[in-house]
């Protein structure tokens, strides 16, 4: 890939209840790291990658500084945070546990909860600890038809291996530049999108 | 069913403040759960201490902004809310 021509900086927040694993699935694509011993997270961790990827347009590749916000799955206080977390937002990185089927349902409060301070943009869903497939507790049908209706591409991740877990955090960055175009387009039809 | 029980982020909170008061997370969460308690100017106190110890926590202008907009405090929203243009990564 040739020199990047353009860079941005791209705030992406995770979302998810608590202990599905939204740390570890930054840690994984960091560090290619993993750690089984959880640890609650309390306020927001901030963490920082770059990346280059090729432009969806097709044109030069662009240097993106992914800025992670790493918020803490304590649905009771997302109300009171949510102007805090959410202003700037660019990506949602919703992550469900494939062992807890409540995990998957939740995904919709953090989305409706990111959207309504950061606007319609893209969401990409895993679902998290498929090393755990023994203890599946979410049908493939379940999943299939839960991302299916809301328009959500999706995959199936394990921070604990690694499976899946780069491409799906590429795959995310690319939604949202090429979310850009679509506000970029949409702001010369008469106005970007609203939020839903 | 997997039943997956969070602990009380009040205990969280209190167990890291037990370990180091000046665990800046857990003030800041500390602040919040003031807030959700219906005490907003204990939470901006605790939330003031917060940006002493680092002025650039992630979301803590913003959050001061919001709390200072429910008081009514249109200077101090609008001067936090200018912090968190500024600082915020």
């Amino acid at each position: 890939m040739s020199a990047p021509a353009q860079s941005m900086k791209m705030k992406i927040c995770m979302a998810g209840q608590a202990s599905v694993g939204k740390t570890s699935l930054i840690r994984r694509y960091v560090l290619d790291e993993y750690e089984d011993r959880y640890i609650a997270t309390l306020g927001t961790k901030i963490t920082k990658k770059k990346v280059t990827v090729p432009d969806p347009r097709g044109g030069q590749p662009v240097a993106v500084d992914i800025i992670f916000w790493d918020i803490m799955g304590t649905s009771t206080i997302r109300e009171l945070l949510k102007e805090a977390y959410y202003h700037g937002a660019m990506g949602i990185f919703a992550v469900a546990d494939l062992t807890r089927k409540e995990t998957l349902r939740a995904l919709d409060d953090w989305a409706r909860s990111i959207r309504s301070v950061a606007g319609n943009i893209p969401t990409y869903g895993v679902v998290n600890k498929q090393d755990l497939e023994p203890d599946r507790e979410i049908s493939a049908d379940d999943v299939d038809a839960f991302f299916g209706k809301r328009g959500w591409p999706w995959s199936y991740t394990s921070a604990k291996t690694g499976i899946g877990v780069e491409e799906s955090f590429h795959r995310l960055v690319e939604s949202v530049l090429a979310s850009r175009d679509v506000v970029r387009q949409s702001a010369s039809d008469g106005g970007p999108p609203r939020p839903s | 069913m997997t039943v997956f029980q969070r602990p009380d982020p009040t205990l969280i909170v209190l167990q890291r403040l037990a370990e180091n008061a000046h665990d800046v997370d857990a003030l800041f969460v500390l602040a919040a759960l003031r807030v959700m308690d219906g005490n907003v100017p204990e939470g901006l106190t605790i939330l003031d201490h917060v940006l002493r110890l680092d002025p650039g926590y992630p979301g803590a202008w913003r959050f001061k902004a919001s709390l200072h907009g429910r008081q009514g405090e249109t200077a101090a929203e609008a001067s936090a809310r200018r912090m968190a243009d500024d600082i915020e990564p």
